[in-house]
């Protein structure tokens, strides 16, 4: 490796231990991500205390009037802090890294785990003494079984509640605990028109509504709500711009204090207003933004095709002289950091399996234009070019790939990634524009995508999950499948590990496939396989409808609905189906390269070498190897995923397939709709690892399994292009809610 | 029976000898005994065991295994007695830490072709394509010469490394259906090549001659390197030696120098045999050494474009 690539490593890991981070391309810039990182994430409860104040208020009212009240306080309650340096206006909390978080998900694990949010092992976080005792004492008790998670309970057995959230095998907790989320909002629109245009839209729609018809008894709420929720984001930028006005006053620099005049005028512009300059484009890009991470719990408020609808505003103001290239990329790189700062709060089980405060934010640049030509402009490159002087963790830069990117827009793109810092994504368009096409729409069906929409808008959300600007809504990483366990139960009979992480050790954890005496031909253990698949799946589908109805009922979501694209109009909230395409809950799978590695571990040595009966494996596996060293190192030679040997990659194929049609095939409480296969979860390989016992491939127990629809961790040895060739068999836009694939790459192999 | 050629390995996503993303393949063999050879692997024809001591935690499972005894484990340490091994592979699987195997294998030319042919998808846009390289291909050549036959047929970029030691027949066969043939001249004086490699180079010189000719004649890139060793080949009678043997050959053929490095060092160890420049430190680009070399090569073949590390080379004339 050079000692440039040494140097970004380490860097990256500084910039995450917090000790250093004053890195930018100008003073400002170094300032600000100082500023960041010199805070912990910590917990702001003006969300909670809004929330616990209106409901208390509004006992007995509608829901979806009690919900859009209380989102309406929080943004009368927002902190109106400035801080030196900035030109982006706008803090989602009072403390920077700060979690306005959602009292109304969280409360019931709050409960039990309040006293270990400070110290827990995955995503500590900070709370002031008074806000601690405030919470223990008035908002936990109110909302412990108001949520979600404690109403889903309700609904269910006893047996399913406890093996789809502590289980291992399948779990819902980011469904349930995640309301709000992976979002691509109406941006152009937003730009063009401002927050204003949602108020109208929705006072005329109230205006011209037909009172005999029977649905108005739920619109005439609906629109009011609209209306009140949109005036308290006007007045949020009134407060905001005298903040700045006030600040400006006190200013002794005269260059500071007419900046800072300027951010006074700009708040009584934008977001109420449309946007008269990149400066303002890019000020309703972040409010807007961090007001949905307010309102939702969940990851993944993305950006879309941001070099697209921001270039109109960016060419302007070049051309008339107003600002150079290197402003805007100042202003990109604020963006950066202030994006970085919203970190993600989930429950200690949750953080277990998407450990790290990263709360998925995306912004992509190039990809085709509606006419299919090839969109790339000058912001595309900026914005790749600001990442490598911010190196923030957020957001995710991303460049969709297709056949006319040019060259030099990769190249910026490989600049990008050799800095080593995980960024930029690289998505293939072709495959993108599939998956948009099949979206939510089973295995018969086109979604309800136009080709032009889909060329026009559609882009990647949060990590890597098909959307499309303003069109889409629907949370994305819902219910997780971890195959690698279910490959465990197929030898084991169902039962889970002893001695591993989560509930039901040693016991019964899906169904009885077959006792391993049984399973006497690999096909009869191919198909117990795909049986525990099947189980899984369709357990956790059962889990994740009736999270789904009660989200749609009672978790509603204003700002959202307002950033859809005609959702007003139809007087529906995003949760309850407002959107052109309603997607969700999904089925993730993870652990893909270790199930695939272990079925052919199985195949070669117990039923084409006979060196060991299924029984056999059962007990080393069972055993975490202990005393089968030699039968784990057979295990371990067999051909691997990853290598470009149709051995094994014709089997990863087959089961990939089978676990995107499964999925497919169910239907969702929301009429019309499907689920979507994907295989995206970052991270969770390691909880979820924790909890899988030692698994066919050789690996031991409790170590993390396979990563995304990657090849197991150092099995893949004969090189990328090898490695490239075996994935290049799987079906991709089978997984219409997108797959994510992680490579390693040498530094060397990206630039001189 | 088919022919075969007993191969070391075969590398995928390299970058290196020749344009582009490139398969290399390993031939196993070579009549030079070149004494820095940084491809030890590739000197004896027949299949070895390697071992990585380095990965090797002493449990003892390959002693356990062997039944020629040639593993054996002395104060906690791995011994190895090569001589006695047979090949038989009965130790790989066993080893935990996954630091054995047998290194040469046996494929036919539509083997290697198809190997090969993997990767074209990846390559067809910057002319990569396939190198064969060694150990000294020349000792397999018809193996060679048809996996290059297959590879031109169907439009996948050829290279070759050669030491040119062998028959002008052989050599004939084999860069017909070459793009590109890097060819090594490690001493201009015939005895101190004897000396440092084990043969002496009249047919070497020769052969270069004829195949700066061909080469000529045929459209292939010929590039002439020049393995830099301090104490072996850098004197300057050498290099002034070669850059006039080079500039009178026609089409003024690429020199390429390449500075010495170590870094097969640890693989003399995997197969039990000893290396010899163990006190010689790596070379850089810009070393007096390697300026040296680069300047009188240049004064003394003025016509010839020279260039300094594989990655330097002009190669879009394949």
């Amino acid at each position: 490796m050079t000692e440039k690539a040494c140097r970004g490593a380490a860097l990256g890991n500084e910039i995450r231990s917090g000790t250093v981070s004053k890195v930018g391309s100008t003073k400002r810039i170094q300032e600000l991500n100082g500023m960041l990182h010199a805070n912990r994430p910590n917990i702001d409860i003006t969300r909670a205390r809004a929330f616990t104040k209106v409901y208390k208020e509004t006992e007995g009212e509608p829901a979806l009037m009690r919900r859009y009240k209380a989102a309406a306080e929080v943004y009368r309650t927002l902190s109106d802090n400035v801080y030196d340096y900035e030109q982006l206006v706008g803090w989602p909390t009072k403390r920077i890294r700060g979690a306005n978080f959602a009292i109304e998900l969280h409360a019931h694990w709050l409960a039990d785990d309040l006293p270990n949010l400070r110290t827990r092992e995955y995503d500590p976080f900070e709370i002031t003494d008074e806000d601690y005792e405030e919470l223990m004492n008035v908002h936990i008790p109110y909302w412990k079984d108001k949520t979600c998670a404690a109403q889903f309970e309700k609904y269910v057995s006893p047996e399913l509640a406890a093996r789809s959230q502590t289980g291992g095998v399948e779990d819902i907790n980011n469904y349930s605990c995640s309301n709000g989320s992976h979002f691509i909002p109406r941006w152009t629109d937003l730009l063009e028109n401002g927050f204003e245009k949602y108020y109208n839209t929705a006072k005329e729609c109230l205006e011209k509504l037909d009172q005999n018809d029977p649905k108005a008894v739920d619109k005439r709420i609906f629109y009011n709500g609209i209306m009140e929720v949109a005036l308290a984001i006007k007045g949020w930028a009134e407060r905001m711009s005298a903040a700045c006005a006030k600040k400006a006053e006190a200013e002794k620099d005269p260059k500071r204090k007419a900046e800072l005049e300027k951010m006074a005028d700009m708040m009584k512009q934008v977001p109420w207003k449309p946007a008269r300059s990149f400066y303002e484009a890019v000020e309703t890009a972040w409010c807007a933004c961090f007001f949905l991470f307010v309102e939702g719990a969940g990851p993944s408020i993305t950006w879309g095709r941001f070099d697209q609808y921001m270039y109109p505003y960016y060419k302007k103001d070049i051309d008339e002289g107003k600002i150079t290239p290197e402003e805007a990329m100042e202003l990109l790189e604020e963006l950066y950091i202030k994006v970085t700062s919203n970190v993600w709060f989930q429950s200690t089980i949750m953080a277990y399996i998407f450990g790290g405060y990263y709360r998925y934010p995306h912004l992509d640049v190039g990809g085709l234009d509606e006419n299919g030509k090839d969109a790339t402009n000058d912001l595309s490159y900026l914005c790749l070019r600001a990442m490598r002087y911010a190196k923030t963790t957020s957001p995710a830069v991303s460049i969709m790939l297709h056949q006319k990117t040019p060259d030099s827009l990769l190249y910026e793109a490989c600049e990008l990634a050799a800095e080593g810092m995980g960024h930029p994504s690289m998505f293939n368009c072709e495959s993108l524009y599939e998956m948009l096409a099949h979206r939510a729409a089973g295995l018969e069906g086109y979604s309800n995508y136009s080709r032009k929409q889909i060329l026009k808008y559609g882009s990647p959300i949060g990590c890597v999950e098909p959307g499309a600007e303003g069109l889409q809504y629907g949370h994305t990483d819902s219910g997780i499948v971890n195959v690698a366990n279910c490959l465990f139960c197929a030898v084991t009979n169902g039962v889970k590990a002893n001695g591993v992480d989560g509930g039901f050790c040693g016991e019964l954890v899906t169904y009885e496939s077959g006792a391993p005496e049984t399973l006497d031909t690999f096909d009869k253990f191919y198909a117990a396989v795909k049986g525990q698949m099947e189980f899984a799946i369709k357990e956790c589908h059962s889990a994740l409808v009736v999270c789904e109805k009660l989200l749609a009922e009672q978790f509603n979501l204003p700002t959202f609905t307002m950033l859809l694209d005609g959702a007003i109009e139809k007087g529906i909230d995003a949760t309850a189906g407002g959107a052109l395409v309603n997607v969700g809950p999904t089925m993730n799978m993870v652990g893909f390269g270790t199930m695939v590695d272990s079925v052919s571990a199985i195949k070669k040595v117990v039923y084409d070498d006979k060196e060991a009966t299924l029984a056999e494996v059962r007990d080393a596996i069972m055993a975490n190897f202990e005393g089968y060293e030699d039968l784990q190192a057979k295990l371990k030679a067999a051909p691997k995923y990853g290598n470009d040997d149709d051995y094994v990659d014709t089997m990863a194929a087959d089961l990939w397939e089978h676990f995107a049609t499964v999925s497919a095939g169910l239907k969702l409480y929301r009429a019309g709709q499907y689920c979507d296969a994907a295989i995206q979860m970052v991270q969770s390989n390691v909880g979820m690892g924790a909890m899988t016992g030692a698994t066919p491939n050789g690996r031991l127990a409790g170590t993390p399994i396979s990563d995304t629809m990657s090849a197991t961790q150092q099995a893949d040895t004969h090189g990328p292009t090898a490695a490239a060739r075996s994935y290049g068999k799987l079906d991709f836009p089978a997984y219409t809610n997108g797959t994510l694939l992680n490579m390693w790459i040498s530094r060397s192999e990206l630039v001189e | 029976m088919e022919k075969k050629a007993v191969i070391f390995d075969i590398g995928r996503f390299r970058n290196t000898d020749g344009p582009g993303i490139r398969t290399i393949i390993f031939f196993k063999g070579c009549p030079l005994r070149c004494k820095w050879c940084s491809n030890p692997f590739g000197l004896s024809v027949q299949p070895q065991l390697a071992v990585n001591f380095e990965k090797c935690t002493a449990c003892g499972k390959c002693a356990q295994v062997c039944k020629n005894g040639v593993n054996k484990i002395v104060d906690g340490k791995l011994e190895v007695n090569f001589s006695k091994c047979s090949q038989c592979g009965a130790c790989i699987v066993p080893c935990p830490a996954g630091c054995r195997k047998i290194t040469g294998e046996e494929y036919t030319a539509r083997e290697l072709y198809e190997e090969a042919r993997k990767d074209a998808a990846f390559s067809r846009r910057d002319n990569g394509g396939v190198t064969l390289s060694g150990g000294e291909i020349l000792a397999q050549y018809e193996v060679a010469a048809e996996v290059l036959r297959l590879c031109r047929q169907n439009y996948i970029n050829t290279c070759i490394e050669t030491s040119a030691y062998g028959k002008w027949e052989h050599l004939e066969q084999i860069a017909q259906y070459c793009n590109i043939i890097f060819v090594d001249l490690k001493h201009i004086d015939s005895a101190k090549h004897e000396e440092i490699t084990g043969v002496p180079n009249e047919l070497i010189l020769e052969n270069i001659r004829k195949l700066a000719d061909y080469a000529v004649e045929k459209n292939i890139q010929l590039i002439i390197r020049r393995p830099i060793i301090p104490g072996y080949n850098d004197e300057d009678e050498a290099t002034i030696g070669a850059a006039k043997f080079i500039a009178e050959l026609p089409g003024n053929p690429e020199i390429n120098i390449i500075p010495f490095h170590n870094l097969g060092e640890n693989k003399y160890d995997m197969i039990g045999e000893e290396y010899i420049p163990k006190d010689l430190t790596m070379l850089g680009k810009k070393d007096d050494i390697i300026v040296r070399v680069k300047e009188l090569t240049e004064k003394y073949a003025p016509d010839c474009r020279v260039s300094v590390g594989g990655e330097a080379i002009d190669l879009n004339k394949g």
